[in-house]
């Protein structure tokens, strides 16, 4: 054996800050998050947040719009996907980071690009008007379908850059053999195609699903009547300061969030 | 002849997908160029006139979130990379018991909704100095990245380098040094990309944590885009863009696929 399997320690020692990082900043605060529950006011505040009412609404808004975004922004993002991983092509890493610019804009910048596009004064209520001579669609940025097109708007990148990561790791061979051994193009989707990325469909779904769990500053700006739960949670904390229910919500959607995450992503290492 | 046909077909429709994704940064971002009608008055007096006006202004009012933003991101890009690099390479190659269990721990952050994960802070460490309640909160969310990233570049390491360095007489030091460090260089560089990029752009947390003579540049975008008239809103916008578009292709160029999880929106 090598000297490196005597010295384990080095492994410890080289992990020790990030342990007492991890402890101290992330695990211990969320454990306490938890244990507030089992306290009388934290358990009274996380039934009423559990109870029929507007909590409970932010939060089934907040799924509702998380797994419709997640789905759809699958579904368009497979074919760029699979192009930007399966063909050479002059331009491709231009077309990737277009895409993928998105990926570091912050919920109030695509709030605020959905206004600009579907604002009171938006363009394509603009464009529309010029083509039609009646301005449709004004306005629509503030509607459920305008936050749903925020939503995917910053899940497309996410969702094209974890399976375009996937689709280049899809061995050539399998598809080729499917097809001297006859099997037209349907089957070879279905029987091939599906069963290699499924792995990869469902950790897509995952971070697609959990980055919109968390969405706060989309509807921050976007939204007016229809709530969801980051915003409910921050309006409780700085308008309310309403700590109990804010703690039961944060609570309610992280188990949510986390427990999704869990059942979609397969490890692989 | 059919098959080529259909490739150039996903290509176009691709290269119209991106354009799709683009057009509203690029329509946004005009608006602190163009004097069109549509963008609207620039109706905050004499002081945003001219394009350089503009900017001046913008600087002037959001300078300190600027300030703080450069702040923010000079102390997580190195305090992440401290703490996620050397556990990366020790999760790989010298592993222990229950060194798996802390791996998976870091990554729950990931998981976490980011306003889930400040409030918590905020309960247990609200006491501590808010810069770096920030700071912490930044971690949270960027360490995974490196974690990833460093510990794909340790995957591909041939594991005889380091033990043929060691056999011939150089010690720990030497070889971390010597031989481990300039082999994660690229991987390095690319997550320090990753996490300038995230924690630049980062909101929810940054948001809920600050006080107000901290908040950070995507604070005061939205400040900007609810108070503001529309020409400011998208010089501010463009001062945003200003470093994440070049620290992006770079992020392409070295071939960075962990992005994708960074960030809440």
């Amino acid at each position: 054996m090598n000297r490196s399997a005597l010295q384990p320690w080095t492994g410890v020692l080289l992990t020790l800050p990030l342990l007492l990082f991890l402890s101290g900043m992330v695990l211990w605060p969320l454990a306490m998050l938890a244990a507030r529950a089992f306290t009388d006011p934290g358990w009274e505040a996380l039934r009423e947040v559990l109870a029929a009412g507007r909590y409970r609404t932010a939060l089934l808004h907040s799924l509702a719009l998380s797994a419709a975004a997640a789905v759809v922004s699958v579904l368009l993002s497979l074919g760029p996907a699979w192009v930007l991983a399966r063909q050479r092509f002059p331009g491709r890493d231009l077309i990737r980071t277009a895409i993928s610019l998105p990926l570091t804009f912050s919920g109030v910048l695509v709030g605020f690009l959905m206004v600009v596009l579907l604002g009171r004064i938006g363009a394509i209520p603009k464009v529309i008007g010029l083509l039609t001579g009646d301005e449709r669609f004004s306005g629509a940025a503030y509607t459920f379908a305008g936050l749903f097109l925020a939503y995917l708007y910053f899940e497309v990148p996410r969702a094209v850059m974890t399976l375009e990561a996937a689709f280049r790791r899809f061995p050539r061979e399998l598809d080729a053999a499917a097809r001297t051994l006859g099997a037209g193009l349907l089957e070879r989707l279905l029987r091939v195609g599906l069963p290699l990325a499924a792995p990869a469909l469902r950790s897509t779904l995952a971070v697609t699903f959990s980055a919109s769990m968390g969405s706060f500053g989309v509807a921050l700006i976007l939204s007016k009547r229809f709530t969801v739960a980051p915003l409910e949670i921050y309006t409780e904390m700085t308008g309310f300061l309403n700590h109990e229910v804010a703690g039961a919500l944060c609570l309610v959607l992280a188990v949510l969030t986390l427990t999704a995450d869990r059942l979609l992503t397969v490890r692989v290492r | 002849m059919r098959g080529r046909l259909a490739r150039q077909a996903g290509i176009a429709a691709t290269a119209v997908f991106a354009l799709a994704m683009i057009s509203p940064v690029v329509l946004t971002a005009a608006g602190a160029f163009s004097d069109s009608e549509w963008y609207g008055q620039r109706s905050e007096g004499a002081g945003v006139e001219s394009t350089g006006a503009l900017f001046r202004y913008v600087i002037e009012i959001w300078g300190r979130s600027l300030l703080r933003s450069a702040q923010m991101v000079g102390a997580v890009v190195p305090l992440a990379l401290i703490l996620g690099a050397p556990a990366a390479w020790a999760f790989r190659m010298r592993p222990y018991p229950g060194s798996r269990l802390l791996e998976a721990a870091a990554l729950v952050p990931l998981g976490v909704p980011g306003v889930a994960l400040a409030f918590s802070l905020l309960q247990t460490a609200g006491g501590a100095p808010r810069f770096w309640l920030l700071v912490v909160g930044h971690l949270a969310y960027t360490i995974p990245l490196v974690i990833k990233t460093v510990g794909n570049a340790v995957d591909t390491f041939d594991p005889r380098i380091e033990a043929a360095a060691r056999s011939l007489g150089a010690g720990p030091l030497q070889v971390a040094l010597r031989v481990t460090l300039p082999l994660l260089v690229p991987a390095l560089i690319l997550s320090s990309l990753l996490v300038f990029a995230v924690s630049w752009g980062e909101f929810n947390v940054s948001f809920l944590l600050a006080t107000p003579l901290l908040q950070t540049f995507p604070a005061a975008l939205y400040m900007t885009y609810t108070t503001n008239s529309f020409p400011v809103a998208a010089a501010a916008t463009v001062i945003f863009l200003l470093p994440v578009v070049p620290a992006l292709i770079a992020i392409q160029a070295l071939g960075g696929e962990e992005f994708h999880r960074g960030l809440q929106a």
